[in-house]
């Protein structure tokens, strides 16, 4: 293989696992969410750009070193969830039909971050990046990669990789699965379901926090991802699975690949036309997913 | 004769506000146009109060719809097409389409469907923004010709706002006519319960393929319209903040009463012209009406003040599905 053959294929594979690792992150959160509150957290793409716009806000403004930037937005999603659990989530636990609340609700508090962003972020640039936590640059062979966004793929798989661990074989894990299989019979067996309801509601928004980072540590942001996010995380839940971390994975890597392979040929459109196009299939035909339980 | 008079006297009462407000307001053209936008804004709300307050659908892609039904209008209009005409066949076109689109849809129930919608409402807005040659793209179609009258020179001004008015109050009058047949309780009884109306022999999805084809048409008219009305359309002018708000309308002021959704259009649709330089405002305040209508006002300014519904027993004892 020529050397220019070699970069397109390195780079297509190192974007592919990038935006895989990332969408794989916001969708996990996502599906999290919904497998135990039962709420479609439309706002997940705001709260994505809402981490990256405060990272980038601590480090550039503010001057703090990136790494300590993150991990102080990563940490603020905890109480920023809490007090959103406490103001509005917790009021629809026993509700019928509280999908449809939850929606609605969600897509009310992305209307309102949508606003609030458009009148300060989007005035003052229209391009976010975080200055790069690990200086440098290695070369595989003749393709050169940006340290930072190496360290960025490392820190979300391990990320995923804890998640995975945590949700399959941990106590709180096992509950959550219990409270998404059967509420009830999990009461009945001593699990305390509003408590896993709110540790849900908090380790997916943090979740979602991390990637929403992460990518703003990989590439420039700007205020139009959070829209994308918000479908692309939806269309992987809906096609792996709502519920299932699995299928979040696997199809979060298989989206990142697609969109990494089709934006060598055409424009990132196609790709975004094709996952809606897979979503109503998997909508219409099999609506518990691919990786159902 | 006593209870006719009462159904139709709301109706006139309302046609004597939706032709005044413009003819009162005719001095300053400014107040006209946002007294205009509110007619259409009545019409929009009055079809998805079709589909939300008597359906029990939420259509994400409303807006969608009417985007379609506008960018056809101009498009036929600009190949030499009557605007008349245009709007005609491009308003059935659309709603077919919307129909075809979101048949395979309403066989789904509750979120899903509002989910589907969204995907369709997603691909709506994708495909206006990616073929630039029809639509312009992004940067939207501007200076759009305004329709001609049939004694020859262009609908323009008080006359324009005299057409909105007079299909705001016509799509009242046909709710109203809908709500009352046998067709219109049909939809409630799938509103209330779709399996048991299942059950009653009430044909499901073919009653809402039809409710879902009568509220497109409403959308559609209410876009093909709106474009040269205001000048300007881009994909921005009918992505889903703009079905959401629709919804809101229809939400915020009631659903499931004919005039709650247009009491709620007539309060929510001159907002963002009266903030004026702070419109981008507009955003904030319709996201927290929406949080205020789903967490304190779940009927409506029409239902009064309620929590959230707590009718079915809790649900840490009801049996759910896992899904």
């Amino acid at each position: 293989m020529s050397d220019a053959a070699i970069i397109i294929v390195m780079s297509t594979i190192t974007t592919g696992i990038m935006l895989g690792v990332i969408f794989s992150l916001v969708a996990v959160g996502v599906t999290i969410v919904y497998g135990s509150i039962w709420m479609p957290n439309a706002a997940n793409g705001q709260f994505f750009l809402l981490a990256s716009l405060l990272a980038w806000s601590a480090s550039v403004s503010w001057g703090l070193h990136p790494a300590v930037a993150a991990l102080l937005v990563i940490g603020a999603s905890v109480p920023f969830s809490y007090l959103l659990e406490i103001l509005l989530v917790r009021r629809f636990y026993d509700v019928p039909n509280r999908n449809v609340s939850y929606f609605v609700l969600t897509l009310g508090i992305t209307q309102i971050l949508a606003g609030i962003f458009s009148v300060t972020y989007g005035v003052w640039s229209d391009q976010f990046q975080l200055p790069p936590i690990v200086p440098g640059v290695t070369l595989f062979g003749p393709f050169p990669i940006a340290n930072n966004r190496l360290a960025s793929m490392g820190i979300a798989t391990i990320l995923l990789a804890a998640l995975f661990a945590l949700l399959r074989f941990h106590r709180y894990g096992r509950a959550l699965r219990a409270v998404f299989q059967n509420r009830e019979a999990a009461a009945l067996r001593g699990v305390d379901v509003r408590a896993i309801y709110r540790m849900s509601f908090i380790l997916g928004n943090g979740v979602i926090f991390a990637g929403g980072v992460l990518f703003a540590c990989a590439y420039s942001v700007d205020l139009t991802v959070a829209w994308t996010m918000a479908v692309t995380a939806f269309a992987i839940m809906i096609i792996g699975g709502p519920g299932s971390v699995l299928g979040a994975l696997v199809i979060g890597m298989v989206f990142g690949f697609t969109q990494a392979i089709v934006s060598i040929f055409a424009s990132p459109t196609i790709a975004a036309f094709s996952y809606l196009g897979a979503m109503l299939v998997i909508l219409l035909f099999r609506p518990s997913g691919l990786f159902a339980r | 004769m006593t209870p006719t008079l009462n159904r139709w006297l709301p109706h006139a009462a309302f046609a004597v506000l939706a032709f005044g407000a413009p003819l009162l307001l005719s001095g300053n053209r400014y107040f006209a146009f946002i007294a205009g936008i509110t007619l259409i804004s009545v019409l929009w709300a009055t079809g998805m109060n079709l589909l939300y307050g008597y359906t029990g659908l939420m259509p994400m892609m409303f807006a969608g719809i009417a985007g379609i039904s506008a960018y056809m209008t101009i498009g036929l209009a600009a190949i030499g097409w009557s605007f008349w005409g245009a709007m005609l066949v491009s308003s059935l076109a659309a709603s077919l389409i919307g129909v075809i689109l979101g048949l395979p849809s309403l066989r789904l129930r509750g979120f899903y469907f509002t989910l589907c919608s969204l995907v369709i409402q997603t691909v709506i807005t994708l495909g206006f923004v990616y073929f630039v040659n029809l639509t312009n793209g992004d940067t939207g179609i501007s200076q759009i010709p305004l329709p001609e009258m049939p004694g020859g020179g262009s609908l323009s001004g008080l006359a324009y706002d005299m057409v909105l008015a007079a299909l705001a109050v016509i799509g009242t009058v046909v709710l109203t006519l809908i709500v009352h047949s046998q067709f219109g309780r049909r939809l409630v009884a799938i509103r209330e319960d779709d399996g048991l109306a299942e059950t009653l022999g009430i044909d499901v999805t073919r009653q809402k393929m039809i409710a879902f084809f009568v509220a497109s048409v409403f959308a559609s008219i209410g876009g093909a319209l709106y474009a040269p009305y205001v000048g300007f359309i881009s994909p921005r002018s009918f992505d889903v903040l703009v079905s959401l708000n629709i919804w809101l309308m229809v939400a915020f002021g009631g659903r499931g009463t004919i005039w709650g959704p247009v009491f709620g259009a007539v309060l929510l649709a001159p907002v963002p012209f009266l903030l004026q330089d702070y419109y981008t405002i507009k955003d904030v305040l319709y996201g927290l009406l929406i949080i205020g209508v789903i967490v304190m006002l779940p009927a409506g300014i029409a239902g009064g003040l309620k929590g959230p519904s707590r009718k079915a027993a809790p649900a840490t004892l009801k049996a759910e599905r896992a899904q």
